[in-house]
């Protein structure tokens, strides 16, 4: 709506931020169509084996591809953190618009459930909800989604309390503007810089959070594998077979490393006030 | 202010309240208990139904909850179940670990965030803006386990600098504990300054635009002074939820970083306590973090005036 | 012992538990970390060999009744506990009185109930260093199980290790070390005991002569292996026990550190549930069997130390003879042909396990790959550990993967599997055959006519296949250059005694 010629890419940082993530992207729809081998297949025959022209990252403790097991492993690391990041994303900014701006009784009923949902530590909501429901990339997904809504509506909730004492808010108020229309018109966009580089961070903690999840046994189940639990899994052979943790660990990190490049992008350009 | 004080604390009754209610349903919720822990594999369902007797789990839910609650009340948290020992003594001497851990590095991470945040905000777009931010987001991007395998694996081991396992508490070797908690709170500041520094800077680019710091460098005063004085103060709340927030969460526990280093912290606590359900230990645990984490938020709420004179004007 | 110096300061053996113990209360409040560290504090009338055989302790020796039923043991003299006071029947009398009252919640009471091996009818002392024990019937396996560890031995301890009141203080007994310090989720040091009075004969398992060698053992506690093993490395342990296979590659990369191994009496297998819709169908279960590789699982997942089994009875057991020798292999077509036969069209089975015990984890995964293989879905459920204990106590699941802790005697290790599972659901193997060939197996006590009684379970459990085994773990074990004495045995706790620090 506010593009005015400007383009998303003007720097080499964005120009990183975005290569990294349209790597992430094909990676992932490549894993749809094709990998190297089977990522589930065991070759008990051929364990820890090393980069080679026949496994080009090796293979892990079972013999199974390191590459494709990368490749699936992005679809599904990344799936998990984008659906949690959005839901956590939409929940988070509605409460968090509404608690800001609207104060009272309803600012004072969601801040209490929002206090009550963090002061939860997330690995006890995890590890309780993944006894709970049983083990599975959903109850994964959905401890997540618990641990960080209340962090989204707090932060929306703090810019709000800033922007709504401004003068064009008080303006708008003034004129009679529906509280609806002055939350989308005025206040949303005001919002957004920092809900676009939380939302970033976001990733990078669900991302992170899954991968922790995975080293204290409660991530998502096996056979499939994501980045966090082959990170996990890697852990007694980090010396003796580094592949096998450097492989995942720098996968998190390009990723990550993308997208909050991305989002520093996202911000500049959906910022009102740059130039 | 003292009644706003006032008004806040009693407010947090409720969450509280909730909080025990989920914590005690969320327990007993998950399956297994700690009889059946305790026992293992080899016992018959007449030993575990008598222990089960014995530690009161076979009494109904709400009369073991009314039980727990009227005993809270009081200030006492029970004791654990597999061990006998108190919760309270528990909690206390597991806490003493997590803290130091975590006031320390965070306030480490907020001491770098403020100086590389408001740095690569004056000179945005400049060499130096784009390698702090570049540091920042790759900070971000490490798990904090595999950076803390990583610090191990180098730092102790291949070059001995630090001691791997036998932590030893303050009250017993004075300074020497110290050395212990040099890797986990250096690996705690370096996940946690990432975001942190990240955020300082867009506060202070919003702040950066404004017309007050145009007038107080039309006026001539030094750039340090501007960002001191007119940058920091303005663009140090967000930065300040955050910290807030993160800090709630990490003295509820650092279970991960614990497990790495072998801390003996509450959250390794907390996870150990689940693994076996030791429910007072986890109730007690749980109620004592949710206070942790409203103690500072509310902490963090009073300091918002300081640092932005809109919300003073409440 | 000659060629160990004495240096100024007292020596201090490091050594590593993965977890806190529970107490300091031998046989009640206990786990396997709690037995490892109380058996060296605390002794029994008798205690087990290398060979899972029962030798004397703080019994000289003993005579069974021509009935079976009665057992007099007679005491060593000049034997001390850690206070001073000197062991005495009337000690025996007392210590073993304690266990049997309920009030106790001693772990091993319902054995010596009528459920268990014979219900101990009187507890007499005649002199002073003589005790009798009598029971209801004729128990071949009442010794077996007094030395059990995980009923800490039947500690014999002084009256004082309990208050006034009846409430537990610590251990006062007779072991080489006394209970020092116990530093919760840090450490727990012990010392040695001066007056200890060791038994005859050469150390053989828990038996013979105990001496400690050092002035002090701390246990570390360390959750966490690899933590661990790096503390090894770092030299921050002197021996580090339990170790998972996993690790080892890591470990022989320090030449001087000394790796010790003993294959265990332990085993890992498959459970079924026979009473679920699908697995009710013996082709299925055999099937899944059919298309296990047990010897290449095996070596992946235990890095080659450890050996592939099928039978119940351990790898290391002397009942282990031909028949339970014979290592049924993977035999897809077969495992095909009987998914032909068998009303399954390719349904999901929920595949219980978990991340606490590695080589459990790792197992799943490979019987879910092997099983594939044949058209055999698997659903891989990971749990945390307690959630998967509760599955299997009440029998709510269809398969698992699990392991039994070792047990002195082959027979106790069918009897982990078989029972009513009306009465008791964590039992998976109900049948008339199973009951019969196990009460066989309990009662008779010529060796040749239990190992055929070993021969017949093995072949029923291959062919009903309830479970199916799949090998027996390997501790393992590594130890700096300094520490001399230091050995694995089959049963799996620890042993630090007779173990030295060189400088």
């Amino acid at each position: 709506m506010r593009r005015r010629g400007r383009w998303l890419v003007r720097r080499p940082r964005d120009l990183i931020g975005l290569s990294l993530v349209v790597l992430l992207v094909l990676t992932v729809l490549l894993g749809f169509l094709w990998t190297p081998h089977d990522p589930i297949a065991i070759d008990l025959a051929h364990p820890l084996q090393s980069p080679s022209p026949g496994h080009w990252l090796g293979t892990d403790q079972f013999g199974r591809d390191v590459l494709s097991r990368a490749m699936i492993g992005a679809r599904i690391s990344a799936g998990v953190a984008f659906e949690t990041v959005v839901a956590a994303v939409v929940c988070g900014t509605v409460l968090g618009l509404l608690t800001g701006y609207l104060r009272g009784w309803t600012d004072r009923l969601i801040m209490m459930a929002c206090d009550a949902a963090l002061a939860f530590p997330p690995i006890l909501l995890a590890l309780a909800l993944v006894a709970i429901l049983g083990p599975s990339r959903d109850s994964v997904m959905l401890a997540l989604s618990i641990a960080y809504v209340p962090v989204v509506t707090r932060v929306v909730r703090g810019s709000v309390l800033s922007i709504r004492e401004a003068e064009y808010i008080q303006a708008s108020i003034l004129c009679g503007d529906s509280t609806p229309y002055t939350l989308w018109r005025h206040v949303l966009p005001n919002a957004v810089a920092p809900i676009v580089v939380l939302a970033t961070s976001l990733f990078g903690w669900v991302v992170l959070y899954e991968s922790a999840l995975s080293f204290l046994g409660v991530g998502v189940p096996p056979p499939a594998p994501t980045w966090g639990n082959m990170l996990a899994d890697s852990r007694p052979y980090m010396e003796t077979a580094s592949w096998l943790s450097i492989v995942p660990g720098l996968c998190i990190v390009a990723t990550l490393l993308g997208v909050n490049l991305l989002g520093d992008a996202l911000r500049d350009w959906l910022d009102p006030r740059e130039r | 202010m003292l009644k706003y004080l006032a008004k806040r604390l009693l407010l947090t009754v409720p969450t509280l309240l909730l909080v025990a209610v989920i914590v005690f349903l969320l327990v007993r919720l998950v399956p297994g208990d700690p009889a059946q822990v305790m026992l293992g594999e080899s016992a018959d369902p007449a030993t575990i139904a008598a222990m089960h007797h014995e530690m009161g789990l076979d009494r109904p839910l709400p009369v073991q909850f009314a039980t727990w609650l009227s005993h809270v009340a009081v200030g006492n948290f029970g004791a654990s179940i597999r061990t006998g020992e108190p919760v309270s003594s528990l909690i206390f001497s597991h806490f003493k670990v997590t803290a130091t851990v975590v006031l320390v590095a965070m306030a480490l991470a907020t001491l770098i965030a403020i100086c590389g945040g408001l740095i690569a905000a004056w000179r945005q777009h400049s060499a130096l803006d784009l390698a702090i931010l570049g540091a920042a987001s790759l900070v971000m991007a490490v798990p904090s386990f595999w950076l803390g395998l990583i610090l191990l694996l180098v730092l102790a081991l291949k070059l001995g600098w630090f001691p791997v396992v036998g932590y030893v508490s303050f009250s017993e070797a004075g300074l020497q504990a110290l050395w212990y908690l040099v890797l986990p709170i250096a690996t705690l500041t370096i996940t946690e300054c990432g975001v942190l520094t990240r955020m300082m800077r867009a506060s202070a680019l919003e702040v950066l635009r404004l017309d007050y710091v145009t007038h107080a460098r039309a006026k001539g005063l030094p750039e340090r002074a501007v960002l001191a004085r007119h940058v920091f103060p303005n663009a140090f709340a967000p930065t300040l939820t955050l910290v807030g927030l993160s800090l709630g969460h990490l003295l509820g526990g650092i279970a991960v970083i614990e497990t790495v280093f072998t801390l003996p912290g509450l959250g390794r606590l907390l996870v150990d306590s689940i693994l076996s359900r030791d429910y007072p230990v986890v109730q007690g645990c749980l109620l004592f973090t949710a206070v942790a984490y409203v103690v500072v938020n509310l902490i963090v709420d009073l300091c918002y005036p300081l640092f932005d004179p809109r919300v003073a004007a409440q | 012992m000659p060629g160990v110096a004495a240096t100024a300061g007292p020596t201090v053996l490091h050594v590593a538990l993965n977890a806190d113990i529970l107490s300091t209360n031998p046989g009640v409040l206990r786990d396997e970390n709690t037995d490892a560290v109380l058996l060296h504090v605390a002794e029994g009338l008798v205690a087990p060999r290398h060979d899972g055989s029962i030798a004397p302790m703080l019994a000289r020796n003993w005579t069974v009744s021509a009935d079976g039923r009665s057992y007099t043991f007679a005491l060593r003299r000049g034997v001390t506990f850690h206070n001073g006071a000197s062991m005495t029947s009337a000690d025996v009398v007392w210590s073993l009185q304690r266990y049997l009252s309920p009030a106790t919640h001693w772990r091993c009471l319902a054995e010596f109930t009528d459920r268990g091996i014979g219900r101990i009818l009187d507890i007499a002392a005649p002199d002073s260093y003589t005790v009798k024990v009598t029971l209801d019937r004729p128990a071949p396996l009442f010794l077996s199980t007094l030395a059990r560890p995980d009923c800490g031995q039947t500690a014999i301890l002084q009256r004082a290790s309990v208050g006034p009141d009846g409430r537990w203080r610590s251990p006062i007994g007779t072991g080489p070390f006394e209970l020092a310090v116990w530093k919760h989720n840090q450490y727990i040091d012990l010392v040695r005991f001066p007056a200890y009075q060791a038994a005859a004969g050469l150390p053989d398992g828990d038996a013979g002569a105990k001496r400690a060698l050092v002035d002090e053992v701390r246990f570390e506690i360390i959750p966490d292996g690899s933590a661990a093993v790096a503390a090894l490395l770092r030299g921050s342990l002197d021996i580090l026990d339990g170790i998972d296979p996993a690790e080892l590659s890591l470990i022989r990369r320090d030449p001087r550190l000394r790796i010790e191994m003993s294959p265990t009496l332990d085993y890992y297998g498959v459970l079924f549930q026979t009473r679920d819709p699908l697995l009710k169908e013996p082709c299925l279960r055999r099937a899944i069997a059919a298309t296990i590789d047990r010897a290449g699982l095996t070596k992946a997942i235990t890095w080659n130390t450890a050996a592939a089994d099928d039978s119940a009875v351990p790898v290391t057991s002397p009942y282990h003879g031909p028949v339970e020798a014979l290592l049924s292999g993977p035999n897809l077509p077969q495992a095909r042909r009987l998914l032909a036969a068998c009303p399954y069209r390719g349904q999901a089975i929920t595949l219980i396990a978990n991340h606490r015990y590695p080589m459990m984890f790792d197992a799943a995964v490979l019987v879910q790959a092997m099983a594939a293989q044949a058209g055999v879905h698997l659903d891989i459920d990971t749990m945390d550990w307690a959630s998967q204990l509760s599955h299997y106590l009440d029998g709510s699941y269809q398969a698992m993967v699990f392991a039994f802790s070792s047990k002195l005697d082959p027979a106790l290790n069918f009897a982990q599997l078989i029972g009513s599972k009306s009465s008791d659901p964590r039992k998976v193997w109900d049948t008339p055959e199973a009951h019969a060939l196990l009460a066989a197996a309990m009662a008779n006590s010529d060796p040749a006519v239990r190992q055929l009684d070993f021969d017949r379970l093995t072949a029923a459990l291959l062919r009903d296949v309830p479970a199916i085994v799949l090998f027996n773990s390997t501790r393992i074990a590594a130890a700096r250059p300094n520490v001399k004495g230091f050995s694995e045995w089959p049963a799996g706790e620890p042993r630090y005694w007779n173990v030295a620090l060189l400088h």
